[in-house]
């Protein structure tokens, strides 16, 4: 039989009502933040240039969370999805970097309650960092490539404050990378050497808090309206990493605004939405 | 995981940047027995006078001179300061309008993929010239322009003047005459700011084009303007079977350049990975031809290419 998939989407926060359903059998729903953000970025790489270049990014991102099963509310799913395209100038103005970076992320999160109202996550996540960064003025060097897996740990707090008839969330979440493995080239090493003539020779490096340090900070604000939550944030992304004798930096601060919604998916002409939901923003 | 100290956007910082980007990344200081640490003391003095941008620019050119490679440029918003001495102390040793002849190209000749090319010698050699590497070419304009040579006995691939461009199609079009794959030269890094901080030579290996290749007699014509990406075409055709280098020492420019930057945003191209022959020589100050000749004043006045003809000869 043909399926056909329907989208059931309602606010986070009006998931509450159905908690007093009778009905036994639970659903999970997937809490999906979708933002669009406007970021500085502060860059050094000196694999392209011993200056530091800066200018302006936009960002698209893509967060969602759910539990690991209707019978454990205690840990949660958490997959991230971001890109960013930029323009950066030196100081002098005589030279720009185009700037593009991609990032994808699994996590698990476990959540406590300490006082009512409060909640902590957390947790793990493994991500992958892809990011191009072009200086077209350079002769053999023009690019440079970040290429990076890390497994960061993560915490969350969001506090939920009760309005009239819904409820308004402060959130914030920190994230830094422990683990990891990353593609730093040496500063003599050309690309054409290293992709034509294959010789990745120290190109690729283990990372841990030795040689990379960072600490991604966003503090957010879930406001409902009348069918939709708004999310508005700040970010600050700090990240200095080391090899090969070179120092990488990336300084960015952010501001975001979005939408959170909570999905169903379900199958079926004949089946209709199911009534008992569990959301991890409840 | 400290930052290297940032010198400050001034005349002294602006050459203490240039002098220190030269002294721990240019790859050819001790190939070339330059004293840089004196190099500095003699402009170190001179930067002290400076009052304005365009002496402080000519200054920093001059001080880059010193290092005698075409590789190295600065790059302002107003100016390049180049090192050209590799070919105007030299003989020419070739004429466009000479080779527009109608002993040779012509006025009806072929262009496919910057290659301009004829049938020369009563159609008995095929001659092709390029002159730039970074004009792009693909396979089926060499499979046309081998076809079109079919009926000949021979093939003139003239490089003079031509200043490099991409190693990829250097590597492409030596390709065509190879039969195996052949380790042609070597390649090698700075791996510290020691001026003898080199990693292991890695192999530069120039491959067989599986469906393309000529097969008979080649000369490949130089002259003291074949340089960068160009020298490095000719240093792989001297390993290929049936090739005779014909002409002048080729300019060099073995070390492929890399960029960096000053604090006023001027940009430093400098050679950072030295390239080598088979033999593991540098290649930074030429290739000598097989076959040493250049044009006669006598020959250029009556249309004759002393070179192209000096090449018909030993291809007949």
């Amino acid at each position: 039989m043909k399926k056909i998939w329907f989208f059931f989407l309602f606010p986070v926060f009006s998931s509450v009502i159905f908690a007093q359903n009778t009905d036994d059998k639970k659903y999970l729903l997937t809490t999906k933040t979708n933002t669009t953000g406007i970021s500085t970025i502060s860059l050094l790489d000196p694999y392209l240039s011993p200056l530091t270049y800066n200018g302006l990014a936009i960002s698209i991102s893509e967060d969602a969370r759910r539990f690991l099963s209707t019978e454990n509310t205690r840990i949660s799913t958490q997959s991230i999805f971001n890109l960013q395209a930029g323009i950066l100038l030196n100081k002098a103005l005589s030279s720009d970097l185009m700037y593009l970076a991609a990032n994808y992320g699994l996590g698990l999160s476990y959540h406590v309650s300490p006082v009512k109202r409060l909640k902590l996550l957390v947790g793990g996540l493994w991500d992958i960092d892809f990011g191009l960064k072009d200086m077209e003025r350079n002769v053999n060097n023009p690019v440079n490539l970040d290429m990076s897996t890390n497994l960061n740990l993560t915490a969350l707090l969001r506090y939920a404050i009760p309005l009239r008839r819904k409820t308004l969330q402060l959130q914030l979440a920190l994230q830094t990378p422990v683990l990891g493995y990353m593609f730093v080239p040496k500063s003599g090493a050309s690309y054409y050497e290293m992709f034509d003539l294959g010789n990745l020779t120290d190109a690729f490096h283990f990372s841990s808090l030795h040689n990379k340090r960072g600490l991604n900070s966003a503090f957010s604000v879930y406001v409902p309206f009348n069918r939709s939550v708004w999310h508005f944030g700040a970010k600050a992304n700090v990240l200095r990493y080391s090899a090969n004798n070179l120092v990488f930096n990336r300084n960015e601060f952010s501001l975001l605004v979005g939408t959170s919604l909570d999905t169903f998916n379900f199958a079926g002409r004949k089946n209709k939405a199911p009534k008992n939901f569990i959301s991890t923003q409840e | 995981m400290n930052e290297p100290v940032q010198q400050p956007n001034t005349y002294k910082g602006n050459f203490e940047s240039l002098w220190q980007i030269i002294d721990t990344k240019y790859c050819y200081l001790d190939y070339k027995n330059i004293n840089w640490d004196s190099i500095h003391t003699v402009y170190a003095i001179k930067v002290d006078t400076v009052k304005s941008t365009f002496p402080f620019f000519d200054l920093m050119g001059n001080m880059l001179n010193e290092l005698k490679d075409g590789h190295v440029n600065l790059y302002s918003n107003f100016n390049r300061s180049r090192y050209w001495k590799w070919f105007e102390d030299y003989p020419t040793n070739f004429s466009s309008s000479l080779i527009k002849n109608n002993r040779y190209l012509g006025s009806n000749y072929l262009i496919a993929g910057g290659f301009k090319y004829a049938k020369i010698n009563n159609g008995t050699i095929g001659y092709m010239y390029y002159e730039d590497f970074s004009d792009a070419f693909g396979d089926s304009n060499i499979a046309y322009i081998m076809n079109y040579f079919i009926g000949c006995k021979a093939l003139i691939i003239d490089v003079r003047n031509n200043g490099g461009g991409s190693l990829d199609y250097s590597k492409q079009l030596a390709s065509y005459f190879f039969k195996e794959e052949t380790v042609t030269g070597y390649m090698r890094h700075k791996t510290g700011d020691g001026h003898a901080d080199f990693s292991t030579p890695v192999e530069i290996k120039t491959p067989a084009h599986k469906t393309i290749q000529w097969q008979r007699p080649v000369a490949v014509l130089t002259n003291r303007m074949s340089y960068s990406a160009t020298n490095d075409f000719v240093n792989r055709m001297k390993q290929a079977p049936n090739v005779t280098i014909v002409g002048d020492k080729t300019g060099g420019g073995g070390g492929l350049p890399l960029s960096s930057e000053l604090p006023n945003g001027w940009l430093v191209r400098f050679s950072s990975s030295p390239m080598y022959d088979a033999s593991l020589q540098n290649t930074e100050w030429g290739i000598n031809p097989d076959v040493l000749d250049s044009i006669k004043v006598a020959d250029q006045a009556k249309g004759i290419d002393t070179i192209i003809e000096r090449a018909i000869t030993l291809l007949k």
